[in-house]
């Protein structure tokens, strides 16, 4: 190759990348996500689940109100940087024309990016930014699948509610710790409204940087605190750390409970082995998920990807999901029309509902309204670690009983 | 009391280890006069190759200090030698080229997605090594003993890198070179060879670095970037290019990280060391320890 | 055409010509990727007051540029007093935080200099991310400020489309670069430029570099804090990491040296080229191979001060030299 050719190859493919979006003979999906820098590792889970889920769509004969047209992905890396995640919304909206946008995992990007596709009034899937405000800003073209974070705060209180009156252990004092970021501040805000109406005591509020290097103070903070039950939300390297640190520190608690994100992350149970034992954790998934076509979803990720399907990534696929079901009965590629179609969902079966819960409908916020959480617990009972269901009881693996309070070690 | 004993020794041990991650900046700072912002993806690097080093030995991760220390003085060295040195010499006559910052600069952005590119974005963890989770009980104290074994490597790195820059011929023109470029080139001394040996040894250093926390630490691709600013700091508290002071400023940002969270949130304590920085910045610049170069 | 017209015709021509790009350019995409090449070229010119003209390499801009964005949109956000004037207060409450950061470093040399500046930027990014309530002012800690997309109109610097912002950056652009031309012209450029290369001969010679120096610096603070502002008013969104981000001091550090630090033009140049590159390689390779684009400008970064440490400003100038030379038939006048 000469070097004109070499100069040539990617100015060609530029062209084409601004070209190709004249005409469109396939459904464009835009798609934000932290593929690089400190969040990569989620951006990359979202993605695959995302290529898994189109796959099975075009393989089964893409959109047949469309004529069987096909979804096409095209992704945007954010840096979980808000003002990468503005200029990308621009570029895909006016350049690449998609039909639809989905992102952007750190709530900071979804903030800004959803009010460009409002501007434009392009349909904008959130698969999962926790943060409540982002359905709250009254836009009109922003649906989200997981559910927000009050009700992952609202639920992680339930379950403790629960847990005390099924196994006749009272909790008192609580502990709260957070990585200091939009995710870690937002649930502890939560916290602490429902701590002071359950009637509990936070013995320790504490948020830490998300790049410490080392978080022994911090959990030498929850030791001398003494508290019952240690409530955490943190991301993946500082989930690692803390649970190995509560280890060695032997720290006694009767129940950890963390919020997903780092402790959901597939690296997580991998990186702390043993130290996992028995902590809880909210999602949106589980493996053990009694649904049909779950099972065989994960095997077929697994077998791809490498990994076990996570809530994030379960949520990203659902998206595509949800995306199809309304594209399908939408029957055009006007925004109007998807944006109808997508406010109309109503979706109860297809393989796209492997989650916990039965049904994927909108409220007037563009909030799925059926969004459920269930409850883990990480224990071992001859498999390996894995994550059992736990809560709420009606979707508790059969045969298992939860440990709480937590054995001492 | 107690509790601030506990906290002080844990300071300690994981301060030193902030200070031997240090230590390899503040020696190629000393010598090559410009800031390596490449320094923590050195040390992603060396955590890396530690990684795999004991993943596919199995040895102990101290025994794999064999193989990542002279790796890295190699990977060092050639860094030097292949990138940098080509842009001292463009800019022979400036004390303190700047290019060269910008240059470090873009190594670290080279190294850092190129381990994103190969290794993907996982968290490493070396599961199952003999130090790991280790805890040694002093009364009611516990004291992490990977962390030991880390204050231990940091001590005798310092001192070894000590005697080396005084005792040995080598040692002595590193240090000539570091005094006075001219000088020591009017002696016979081949400034660009001491350069690069500079920031081999340096980069080695950061190699015992990376053996000291892969035992207790994650290993993923942006892990440098959580250690730069704060080696930065330390190698400024202790005075830049000098040995001894590394350590000691990475022992005071420990102590500072370990203790404070007992009195205010953690989160408080990233403000007070930057305020400690600024404040020994403005009274007295060549450190709290330094003469301007002690070697 | 003599050479000497066309020395004066071909900067008109640009200008033109970057005045009516909208009208030919009409998709959003291009004219955002503009508006962040112009957001970058003003920053950069501002920094080069200080980074270029001075001759030391603060690395903590992010600092001012926070300050305008969260002073600007706190004052828009809870007393609803117009992102204009916010501005301005942002611009001079900067100023006064650029003196007081500049009285103390201005004494340090290389290194120190560049460390404590950036160790200004993040422990006001700390500050941000762990205060919500400054007194009366909701900084919201790390959740950051979100500017609710409702009012549009030139008064609330708010618009559905691209174009008014393309053209207020434009015209900032324009108005530094001017600035800054005269500067250099002027006794405080001479003095910082003779502070900057041999600082004690210019003592000597009775010029109070440290003074020059601080008055740089305080244009410098001012002029990136309503870029701040600008920003916030773009994006809709600001919060500590972004605000204050120490990515994006290091961004203008490197446009300032890849395009040719401590001359006019340079800052523009490194933007045109740097920031396309960083945009379109993102675009390219961020689906497939993810950081690649960030390897690749590394790889420019290395490559650009290996070949060219004065920065492509030279041999660029060289070439347009050449290009007149040629247009016109003339030699340029030794």
């Amino acid at each position: 190759m000469n070097i004109l050719q070499k100069i040539a190859v990617p100015v060609v493919a530029f062209s084409m990348l601004a070209g190709t979006s004249a005409f469109a003979e396939n459904v464009k999906i835009g798609n934000i996500e932290p593929m690089s820098g400190p969040s990569a590792s989620l951006g990359q889970q979202g993605k695959a689940a995302r290529e898994m889920a189109v796959e099975e769509i075009n393989a089964a004969g893409g959109i047949k109100s469309l004529g069987g047209m096909k979804l096409e992905l095209i992704y945007a890396d954010s840096e979980s940087k808000p003002e990468k995640g503005v200029a990308e919304a621009e570029r895909l909206i006016n350049t690449e024309k998609v039909h639809l946008l989905t992102g952007c995992w750190n709530s900071a990007v979804t903030y800004p990016t959803t009010a460009v596709a409002e501007r434009y009034g392009i349909p904008f899937v959130v698969p999962v930014s926790v943060a409540d405000k982002i359905t709250e800003q009254g836009f009109k073209t922003v649906f989200r699948i997981a559910a927000k974070d009050s009700w992952w705060t609202r639920d992680q209180f339930a379950f403790l509610k629960d847990m005390q009156a099924e196994f006749n252990t009272p909790v008192k004092k609580l502990a709260f710790v957070y990585e200091n970021g939009d995710w870690g501040t937002g649930f502890a805000a939560q916290w602490k409204k429902l701590a002071e109406e359950g009637g509990y005591e936070v013995v320790l509020d504490e948020p830490y940087p998300s790049t410490s290097t080392d978080l022994s103070p911090v959990v030498q903070k929850i030791k001398r605190a003494k508290p019952d039950v240690l409530l955490l939300t943190s991301n993946a390297a500082d989930a690692i750390l803390l649970t190995n640190t509560l280890a060695e520190y032997n720290v006694q608690l009767k129940a950890i409970i963390g919020s997903g994100g780092g402790h959901a992350d597939p690296s997580f149970m991998k990186a702390v082995g043993k130290n996992a034992a028995q902590i809880f954790d909210i999602g949106e998934w589980e493996t053990d998920v009694n649904k049909p076509g779950a099972k065989e979803a994960n095997e077929k990720y697994k077998a791809k990807y490498g990994q076990n399907l996570s809530g994030e990534a379960v949520d990203a696929y659902l998206a595509i999901y949800v995306i199809a079901d309304a594209l399908e009965r939408a029957g055009s590629l006007e925004p109007a029309k998807i944006l109808e179609a997508l406010r109309a969902t109503d979706l109860s079966s297809g393989p796209g509902m492997i989650v916990g819960y039965d049904k994927v409908a909108f409220d007037e916020t563009g909030q799925n309204k059926h969004a459920a959480l269930v409850i883990v617990q990480v224990n071992d009972t001859g498999n390996g670690l894995e994550r059992i269901t736990v809560w709420p009881k009606n979707a508790r693996r059969a045969g298992y009983t939860p440990v709480f309070p937590m054995a001492v070690k | 009391m107690l509790y601030i004993i506990e906290d002080a020794i844990n300071g300690i041990l994981m301060g030193s280890i902030y200070g031997l991650a240090a230590l390899g900046l503040t020696l190629i700072f000393g010598v090559l006069k410009v800031i390596n912002f490449a320094h923590g993806s050195l040390l992603m690097v060396s955590m890396y190759v530690a990684y795999w080093a004991v993943t596919l030995t199995g040895l102990h991760p101290y025994i794999a200090l064999v193989l990542v220390v002279p790796v890295m003085f190699i990977f060092g060295y050639l860094l030097q030698d292949i990138v940098i040195k080509p842009i001292f010499k463009a800019e022979k006559n400036v004390r303190e080229p700047i290019t060269v910052i910008i240059v470090t600069t873009g190594v670290w952005y080279i190294l850092d997605n190129l381990t994103l590119l190969i290794f993907g974005p996982q968290y490493r963890n070396l599961e199952a090594n003999p130090l790991r989770g280790k805890m040694l009980e002093l009364g009611e104290m516990l004291i992490s003993v990977p962390k030991l074994w880390g204050f231990g490597a940091a001590v005798l790195t310092t001192l070894a890198i000590h005697l080396f820059l005084q005792r040995t011929a080598t040692g002595r023109a590193i240090r000539a070179t570091s005094l006075d470029r001219e000088a020591a080139s009017l002696m016979g001394i081949n400034a660009y060879k001491i350069y690069n040996l500079a920031f081999g040894i340096g980069t080695a250093i950061a190699g015992v670095a990376a053996v000291a926390l892969v035992p207790f630490y994650n290993v993923f691709p942006t892990v440098g970037v959580l250690f730069d600013i704060k080696c930065f700091i330390i190698v400024v508290l202790g005075g830049l290019g000098s040995i001894g002071g590394a350590l000691l400023g990475g022992i005071i940002i420990g102590l500072i990280e370990s203790v404070a969270p007992q009195f205010m949130a953690a989160t408080w304590t990233e403000a007070i060391v930057y305020g400690l920085f600024l404040l020994v910045l403005f009274v007295k610049p060549s450190g709290i320890f330094g003469v301007k170069h002690d070697w | 055409m003599t050479r000497n017209t066309l020395q004066r015709l071909l900067p008109l021509a640009l200008l033109a010509t970057v005045l009516c790009l909208p009208l030919a350019v009409r998709s959003a995409t291009y004219l955002h990727i503009m508006i962040l090449v112009y957001l970058y070229a003003y920053l950069t010119t501002s920094w080069n007051l200080v980074g270029g003209f001075a001759g030391v390499l603060p690395l903590g801009h992010a600092a001012f540029f926070g300050i305008g964005a969260y002073t600007s949109t706190i004052l828009s956000l809870q007393y609803g007093i117009s992102p204009w004037l916010g501005m301005l207060v942002g611009g001079v409450i900067a100023a006064a935080v650029g003196v007081l950061i500049g009285l103390p470093t201005f004494k340090m040399r290389g290194a120190y200099f560049a460390l404590a500046t950036i160790a200004f930027a993040e422990g006001f990014r700390v500050m941000v991310e762990n205060i919500d309530k400054l007194g009366p002012f909701a900084l919201n800690g790390p959740r950051g400020l979100q500017i609710p997309p409702l009012n549009f109109g030139l008064a609330e610097m708010m618009f559905s489309g691209k174009e008014p912002y393309y053209y207020i950056i434009l015209i900032m652009l324009v108005a530094v670069l001017l600035l800054t031309s005269f500067i250099s012209r002027s006794k405080l450029g001479y003095y910082l430029n003779a502070g900057g290369e041999e600082p004690e001969a210019a003592m000597a010679l009775g010029i109070n570099v440290a003074r020059a120096k601080v008055i740089a610096m305080a244009m410098s603070s001012f002029l990136t804090a309503l870029a701040g502002t600008f920003y916030a008013q773009l994006n809709l969104y600001i919060h500590p990491k972004s605000a204050f981000s120490l990515d994006l001091s290091f961004e203008i550090a490197f446009i300032a040296l890849i395009g040719g630090r401590g001359s006019i033009v340079g800052p523009v140049l490194g933007a045109l080229l740097l920031r396309p590159v960083s945009d379109f390689s993102r675009i390219y390779f961020g689906d497939t191979l993810p950081g690649m684009h960030l390897i690749i400008f590394g790889v420019i970064l290395i490559l650009v001060m290996t070949f060219q440490p004065r920065g492509l400003q030279e041999p660029l100038t060289r070439l347009y030299e050449r290009l007149l030379d040629r247009l016109s038939g003339e030699r340029r006048a030794a």
